[in-house]
C-alpha cells in the first residue's frame, strides 16, 4: 500500500518512510513475542530454576499460539469488517449491537431449528449472517441517505443492537450445546482448533474483495480522494452502502466465532468488541483518515493486541496495566502513520 | 362614552375580585392543612399504597427481586399491578425524586420497599419517608451510620448480603476437592465492586486454614464470560499444571472458565456464586463443584412486607430487636449432590412463601467493620 503515500520532503526519505511505516506494525508484533520470554527467562532466573530462552518458554509454544489464535478469531472477524469501513475514510462502531443481535438471533434460530448442525439448524448461520448484513445496510442507507455522519450513525445503531438483543432475551443468556458446532473450539487440526482456519478462509475471502474485486479497489477510491472518485463517475453513495453492509456481514461472523468460543449467545456477547477492532485496525497500520492499509495489517493488529493480552497474564503484570498499555500503543500508531506534511489541519 | 368607561371600571374589579378570591383558596387551603391531623400522629394506614423502587428489570436479578415483591401482593389477594413500580435505571438522583412524588400523591400512606442506588442516597429516601409518615425497608444499599433504630417505627428493615462468609464456604469445598493441597486461581468482578473484593476475601481467609495451598494469581476478569475465557487461557498458559482448583467470583466468569478447560481438556473443579439457573444445571452435571444461591425473591417479597406490615400496624417495630431490624438475606450452598432437588424446589417451582415470617431465613444482624 506503500504507493498511497506520497508526500515528505524527498523522495528518498519519503520511500525510506513508507518502507518503515508498512513493515512498523509486523515489527512490532515480532518484538513483542521475543519480548514477553525475556520477562520468563528473568523470573526463572531469578528462582535459579533452568531455563533456556524461547525453548523452555512457556509463552513461545504452539499451545499458546493456538490459545492466542482461538482468542483473536471473533475480535479478527470483527476488525476486518471495519477495516473496509475506515479505508473509507468513515467510521462503523455498530460491532457491539449487532454482534449481539446477530449471535442472540443465530442461537434462537439454532435451537429452533432442531439445535445441531446435523439438522436444518445450519440455517441459522446464513440467518445470522443476513442480519448482520441488514443491520449494516440500515447503517449504510441512514448515513448516506440523510447525510448523517456515519460515526454517529452506527454509534445509535450499535445502541439499538443492544436493545433490541436485550428485549429478545429479557437479559438470560442461551446455551448452544451442539457438540458439532461446538467442534469449531474442540476438535484441532495441526493444534490449532478449526475455528481458526474458518478465520484463515475469512480471511482470504476480505483479501480477496478487497485486492481483487472492483468493490475493494472503490473503497480505497473513496477513501483516497472522494471528490476525485465522484468526478471520475463512481457511484460513492453505493460503495458505502455496500461497504457497510459487508462490514455488517462480518460483524455477523464474528458473533458466530464468539459463540462457538463459549457457546452462549446474550445481550453481553458483543461486549469490548468496539475498543478491540479499532484498536487492532489502527494499531496494524490502517490510517483512520481512509484510502491505506488493508486487512493483512488488520491481521497483524489483531494480533498485537491478543499477544499483548495474552503475554501480560502470562508474565504476570496485572490486568488493568493491559488496557493502558493498548490505550499507548494506539497513540504511537497514530502519531508514526500520520503524515503531517500533507494534512493541513487536524479536527 | 362613559357608559364604556364604567363599564371597563366594573370588570377590572369583578377580575380582580376573582383573582383575589382565588389567591385566598389555595392559601386558606394550606393554612387550614397546617392545623389538620399530623401524619406523624396517624401511625398505621388501613390500606397503604405497596411500592418497590430499584434499578429497572431488564436485569435477571432485579427482575427476581420484583416478581417477589408482586408474589407478595398476590398473597394478599390483590391483583399484582397494585404493586407501584419506581423505576430508576440507575440514579439516585431519580430514585429520591420518585420517591417524594409518590409520597406527596399518597399523603404517606405508603409502604415503601427500595434499593437507594447508592449508600450515600439512602439517608435523604429515609427522612422524606419518616417524615411524610411512610413506612420504608431498605436492601443493599445504605450507610454504616444509617440505623433503622434510629428513626422509630417508620424505618422498618434493611436487609443486606455478606458475600466474604459464603464466599469462604465455597472455597473450602474447592480446596477440599482438591485434596488440600496445590495451586489455585482466582478470577473476579469488576476489582472496585464490593462484592467482588468480598468475594476474593472469603477465598483468603479460606486459604488460611490450607497451608499448602498456594493462590497462584488473582485477576478482575468483569463479571464478563469473554474477558474470564482470556484471563483463563492467560493462566493456563502461565501456570499449566500447576493449577489444581479455580475460585470463580460470579457463574458469568465460571462459564468462560469452563470453556477455557474445555477447549485445553482440562478437568480441574471449580465453585462460583450466585446459584443461577444454567449454573444450578451445571453443579447437577459435576461440571461445577458448588455456587451459592442468595434468593432474590424472597428478599424482594420480604422486604415489601415488612414495610407493609409495619404501615397497617401488624407488628411495630421499635419493639423489635436490633437483628429484626438489620439483618443479612439467605445464602443456599448448591452442591451436586442437593442440585437436582434445590432446582426442583426454587427455580422449577418458586415456593409459596409465608410472607410474614419475616426473619426465619435471614442469616443473623448486619456486622460492621
Amino acid at each position: 500500500m506503500a504507493d498511497f503515500m506520497t508526500g515528505g520532503n524527498s523522495p528518498l526519505i519519503s520511500t525510506l518512510r513508507n518502507i518503515i511505516l508498512k513493515w512498523a506494525p509486523l515489527f512490532v508484533l515480532a518484538s513483542l513475542v521475543l519480548l514477553f520470554p525475556i520477562f520468563e527467562w528473568l523470573e526463572d532466573f531469578q528462582r535459579g530454576k533452568d531455563h533456556i530462552y524461547l525453548i523452555d518458554s512457556r509463552f513461545f509454544s504452539i499451545r499458546n499460539a493456538s490459545r492466542i489464535a482461538v482468542a483473536a478469531t471473533p475480535g479478527l472477524m470483527v476488525a476486518i469488517g471495519v477495516t473496509f469501513i475506515i479505508i473509507m475514510g468513515s467510521i462503523d462502531l455498530s460491532m457491539e449491537g449487532t454482534v449481539s443481535v446477530s449471535a442472540v438471533i443465530f442461537a434462537f434460530v439454532f435451537i429452533a431449528l432442531g439445535g445441531t448442525l446435523a439438522s436444518w439448524a445450519w440455517l441459522a448461520i446464513p440467518v445470522a449472517l443476513v442480519v448482520g448484513g441488514i443491520m449494516g445496510f440500515i447503517n449504510g442507507v441512514i448515513h448516506v441517505m440523510f447525510r448523517v455522519p456515519s460515526f454517529m450513525v452506527s454509534l445509535a445503531m450499535g445502541f439499538v443492537g443492544t436493545g433490541f438483543a436485550l428485549v429478545l432475551t429479557g437479559g438470560d443468556r442461551i446455551r448452544v450445546e451442539d457438540e458439532l458446532f461446538r467442534s469449531l473450539l474442540t476438535v484441532r487440526w495441526l493444534n490449532f482448533p478449526i475455528m481458526c482456519y474458518v478465520a484463515l478462509l475469512a480471511l482470504l475471502v476480505a483479501w480477496f474483495i478487497q485486492s481483487r474485486t472492483t468493490l475493494g479497489r472503490n473503497f480505497y477510491a473513496v477513501g483516497g480522494g472522494e471528490e476525485l472518485a465522484i468526478a471520475s463517475g463512481l457511484n460513492v453513495s453505493r460503495v458505502r452502502i455496500m461497504g457497510f453492509t459487508l462490514a455488517g456481514i462480518f460483524f455477523a461472523l464474528g458473533a458466530l466465532m464468539a459463540v462457538g468460543r463459549i457457546g452462549i449467545a446474550e445481550t453481553a456477547t458483543g461486549n469490548n468488541f468496539m475498543f478491540i477492532s479499532i484498536t487492532a485496525v489502527v494499531v496494524g497500520g490502517t490510517a483512520l483518515w481512509g484510502g491505506i492499509g488493508g486487512v493483512l495489517n488488520t491481521l497483524v493488529g489483531v494480533l498485537i493486541v491478543n499477544v499483548i493480552n495474552n503475554g501480560m497474564v502470562v508474565i504476570g503484570l496485572p490486568n488493568w496495566l493491559q488496557d493502558g498499555v493498548l490505550g499507548v500503543l494506539v497513540i504511537t500508531a497514530v502519531v508514526l502513520s500520520t503524515n503531517r506534511k500533507t494534512i493541513s489541519f487536524v479536527k | 362614552m362613559s357608559f364604556i368607561k364604567k363599564f371597563i371600571e366594573a370588570e377590572t374589579l369583578s377580575r380582580r375580585n376573582f383573582l383575589l378570591a382565588g389567591a385566598y383558596g389555595i392559601s386558606g387551603a394550606a393554612a387550614m392543612r397546617m392545623f389538620g391531623p399530623s401524619p406523624i400522629m396517624a401511625a398505621t394506614y388501613s390500606d397503604p399504597t405497596i411500592a418497590w423502587s430499584y434499578r429497572n428489570r431488564t436485569n435477571p436479578y432485579w427482575n427476581e427481586i420484583v416478581s417477589g415483591g408482586e408474589a407478595f401482593v398476590e398473597s394478599l389477594g390483590k391483583s399484582k399491578d397494585f404493586l407501584t413500580h419506581l423505576i430508576n435505571e440507575g440514579s439516585s438522583e431519580k430514585s429520591l425524586a420518585d420517591v417524594k412524588a409518590l409520597l406527596a400523591k399518597t399523603n404517606g400512606e405508603l409502604a415503601l420497599a427500595i434499593d437507594t442506588n447508592d449508600a450515600p442516597n439512602a439517608r435523604p429516601v429515609v427522612e422524606a419517608c419518616v417524615d411524610a409518615g411512610a413506612y420504608v425497608s431498605t436492601l443493599w444499599n445504605k450507610t454504616d451510620d444509617l440505623h433503622p433504630w434510629d428513626f422509630g417505627d417508620h424505618y422498618v428493615s434493611h436487609m443486606s448480603w455478606s458475600d466474604e462468609g459464603p464466599a469462604e464456604q465455597t472455597a473450602r469445598i474447592l480446596l477440599e476437592a482438591i485434596g488440600g493441597k496445590g495451586g489455585v486461581v482466582h478470577l473476579g468482578g469488576i476489582a472496585s465492586n464490593n462484592p467482588a473484593i468480598e468475594r476474593l476475601d472469603g477465598l483468603k481467609n479460606a486459604l488460611k486454614d490450607y497451608p499448602d495451598v498456594e493462590l497462584l494469581d488473582a485477576q478482575p476478569a468483569d463479571w464478563d464470560t469473554q474477558k474470564a475465557n482470556q484471563v483463563m487461557q492467560g493462566f493456563i498458559t502461565r501456570y499449566g499444571d500447576e493449577i489444581s482448583g479455580v475460585h470463580c467470583a460470579n457463574d458469568t466468569i465460571g462459564y468462560g472458565v469452563l470453556e477455557a478447560l474445555r477447549a485445553e481438556g482440562m478437568d480441574i473443579p471449580i465453585v462460583t456464586y450466585d446459584g443461577n439457573p444454567q449454573a444450578v444445571d451445571l453443579v447437577a452435571q459435576g461440571k461445577i463443584l458448588a455456587t451459592v444461591f442468595t434468593n432474590p425473591h424472597w428478599g424482594g417479597g420480604i422486604t415489601a412486607s415488612l414495610a407493609y406490615h409495619a404501615a397497617v400496624g401488624h407488628f411495630k417495630p421499635s419493639e423489635e430487636p436490633h437483628e429484626h431490624r438489620e439483618f443479612y438475606g439467605p445464602t443456599i450452598f448448591i452442591t451436586p449432590d442437593d442440585a437436582l432437588e434445590f432446582k426442583a424446589n426454587y427455580l422449577e417451582n418458586v415456593p409459596t412463601y409465608d410472607w410474614t415470617d419475616f426473619w426465619g431465613p435471614s442469616n443473623g444482624q448486619i456486622m460492621y467493620k
